[in-house]
Formats: C-alpha cells, sequence, structure tokens
C-alpha cells in the first residue's frame, strides 16, 4: 500500500461516513484487491475469498470507529489481522479426518444433476428469498452472517428461508414427473 | 456470493454514521462515574468519621491507588475499542501500579504494630458485606463498558475485556472506599484485592462472548 494510496482511502472512508456511496464503492474496490493480496499471504488458497469477505464486512460494519484525523493504513492493517487471527482459530477449532484410502468415489452426474435442478427451483423465488437460502441452506453461513451479507435483518432472514422452502416445496409437488 | 455483489450491496445500503471518538467515550463513563458517586453520596453513604480518617496514611493510600487504577483501566479499555491501539502497554501499567500498592501497603502495615491475629484482622463477615458491594458498585461501570465494547471494534478483545473489568472492579472499589470503615492494610489488601480480582476476571471471562465482530 503506497502512502498516497493509503491518504485517498482515508478520504474515502470519511466520505463512506458521511454517506458517500460512489466513494465508498470505489474504497471497497480496492480494499478488496488488497485483501486479496493480504490473505494470499498468510492463508490456504480456499479460504481466501471467504476472509476477504468477512473483512469487507467488518469493515463496513465497524466503519464507524475509524477516525478520520487519524491515517488509514493502521486501522485497515488491524482489521485485517484482526479477521485473520478469527480464521486461523477457527481453522484450528475445525476437525478434519483423513480420508482412508479404500473410499469409494460415486458417480456425480446425480450431484451435478441436482445442482443445476435446484439452482432452477431456487430461481423461481423471490430475490430475497433465493439469497437467504442460497447463503444459510448451501453455502452453509449462519443467520447472521446471512443479515450482514444481505442487509436482511435476521428475522427476515429466517422468514425468507421459511416462505421460500415452502414455495419451493410447493413448486416441486406441482411438477410433473418427468421434469 | 461473488465479492463484486457484495460490495454493490454494501455500497448501495450505505448509511451516514458518527465517527466514534475515544475522547466522546471517555466522556459518558466520567458522566456515569460522576453521578454514581454524588448518587452514593447523597445517600448518605460515607463513613461518619471521614474527618479523622483522612489523618491516616492508610487513607490516602487507598484513594490513590484506586483513583488511579480505575484511570488507567478505564482508559486503557476505551482506548483500545479502536482496533490499532492495543491495550498491553495499559496493562502493564496497571500491574505495574498494583504492585507498588501491594509495597506502600506493606510498609504501612509495618508501623501498624496491629495486635490481632492475621485471621481476625480479614474480619470475615464485614469483608464479605463489603465484597459483595464493592462488586454491585462496579457493575454500572462494566455495563457501560459493554455497550462500548459492543460498538467499538477491540482487535485483542480478551485484553480489553481484561482492561475493562479492572477499570470497573477499581471505579467500584473506589466509590465504596468512601463507606468503608476499615483502615487496616492486610483487610483493605485482601478484600479490595478478592473485590477487585473477581470483577476483573468476570469481566475478562465474559465480555469477549458479548463483543465478537
Amino acid at each position: 500500500m503506497r502512502e498516497d494510496e493509503a491518504d485517498q482511502w482515508g478520504a474515502w472512508m470519511a466520505a463512506a461516513q458521511g454517506g458517500h456511496g460512489g466513494a465508498y464503492r470505489r474504497l471497497l474496490g480496492e480494499l478488496r484487491q488488497w485483501l486479496l493480496r493480504y490473505f494470499a499471504r498468510r492463508l490456504p488458497p480456499a479460504q481466501v475469498e471467504d476472509a476477504v469477505q468477512e473483512t469487507l464486512i467488518a469493515i463496513h460494519e465497524k466503519r464507524h470507529t475509524y477516525d478520520p484525523a487519524r491515517p488509514f493504513r493502521p486501522w485497515l492493517a488491524a482489521v485485517a489481522r484482526y479477521k485473520w487471527i478469527d480464521r486461523l482459530r477457527a481453522m484450528g477449532r475445525e476437525r478434519t479426518d483423513a480420508l482412508p484410502d479404500t473410499i469409494g468415489i460415486e458417480d456425480h452426474e446425480s450431484g451435478v444433476t441436482s445442482a443445476v435442478l435446484l439452482r432452477d427451483l431456487i430461481a423461481r423465488l423471490k430475490p430475497a428469498q433465493q439469497q437467504a437460502i442460497r447463503l444459510v441452506k448451501l453455502d452453509g453461513y449462519s443467520v447472521e452472517e446471512a443479515s450482514a451479507r444481505t442487509g436482511q435483518s435476521p428475522s427476515l432472514v429466517k422468514v425468507n428461508i421459511h416462505r421460500g422452502l415452502k414455495q419451493l416445496a410447493a413448486i416441486v409437488g406441482q411438477s410433473p414427473d418427468d421434469e | 456470493m461473488t465479492s463484486e455483489y457484495l460490495l454493490d450491496e454494501l455500497a448501495s445500503g450505505l448509511t451516514p454514521v458518527r465517527s466514534r471518538s475515544a475522547r466522546r467515550d471517555g466522556m459518558v463513563l466520567g458522566a456515569l462515574a460522576m453521578v454514581e458517586l454524588a448518587l452514593f453520596v447523597m445517600m448518605g453513604c460515607t463513613r461518619p468519621d471521614m474527618g479523622h480518617a483522612m489523618t491516616e496514611p492508610s487513607f490516602w493510600w487507598k484513594l490513590a491507588t484506586l483513583g488511579l487504577l480505575a484511570t488507567i483501566g478505564l482508559a486503557t479499555a476505551v482506548r483500545s475499542l479502536d482496533p490499532s491501539v492495543a491495550p498491553h502497554r495499559g496493562l502493564r501499567w496497571t500491574a505495574w501500579l498494583a504492585g507498588s500498592a501491594l509495597l506502600i501497603g506493606w510498609g504501612i502495615d509495618a508501623t501498624h504494630h496491629a495486635s490481632a491475629t492475621l485471621f481476625a484482622r480479614l474480619e470475615w463477615r464485614a469483608g464479605l458485606a463489603c465484597l459483595f458491594s464493592m462488586v454491585m458498585l462496579s457493575l454500572p461501570m462494566l455495563i457501560a463498558l459493554t455497550v462500548l465494547m459492543r460498538r467499538g471494534a477491540p482487535a485483542h478483545r480478551r485484553e480489553s475485556a481484561l482492561a475493562a473489568g479492572l477499570g470497573a472492579a477499581a471505579w467500584g472499589a473506589f466509590v465504596f472506599f468512601f463507606r468503608c470503615g476499615h483502615d487496616d492494610p492486610l483487610y483493605i489488601v485482601f478484600w479490595y484485592g478478592l473485590g477487585c480480582g473477581l470483577t476483573a476476571l468476570a469481566g475478562r471471562a465474559l465480555l469477549p462472548l458479548v463483543t465478537r465482530w
């Protein structure tokens, strides 16, 4: 991160605190690139994108803690470091079991077909319901995380999941067997 | 969800926010402290022999130690709500101050020439009542700090929680000090130390659970 770049980011964040969406969008775009490089050096490749998104959400939720009178770089680095340590702790808690050599691998055809069908089915729901179901039921996020990512309240996320699944069941029930 | 989609979502729902200020947080805690102390005094909870107590070295030892511990602990906790500020230096100062206070207390006790046994000097019944009062008086500050911590972004949550617990505990003990009629350094070190330690440990154990971000 260059000095002038950090100063520019600080100015954009100050504007974002005042509600300037354009400056904030530019800032987030550049922060995303910086965070990708940051986490690529510190985490396994499969975890980088998730860590970047988590950190962007943390930056969004805690943007009021940035003091425009102070440099932006230490604030950003501290938030990124905090999320990095958080993720390392989570990795330490996750249990990984070694797969036995004799494990059988099933044909992926049914899985692929299910995924395509599910995608088509979900696409028939309202956008808010699609988002909630994708995040919580398919991607494994908690209701709180989905709430932060979608801007829906936790209660609304639950309602959208409930109504969306009910709607899905109705769609599947009405569909002919050969579909 | 792709990052681009996330960025659009975050930017499109942007609302203005008021930048957090450590000075403002400090003023909130200061106002709370003044209100609590004023209520305590107005309710007639101060010790009746205050004039005589002020002639004792242990009075000033307690006053200075608890006041400094509360100030440093609370300032450390509030400053550490900025993610770029670490609380470690403040905690080191707190430990240094507590150690110095113990040494000074031992010095005062050495000139005390107490005739009672150590066990009798601890006065268990009165001590337990003091302990309960100290913990209760620290709760308003601990609750206020919890609210501030949830709003802030402490990057060292455990250390910030410890600083908050210590600050709140020392403040509770400081308020109770105006009520407490015990001047024996051994009693003070044991019961005040226990009261502050319990509150600090509670803060250290509980605050990280509710301040995750």
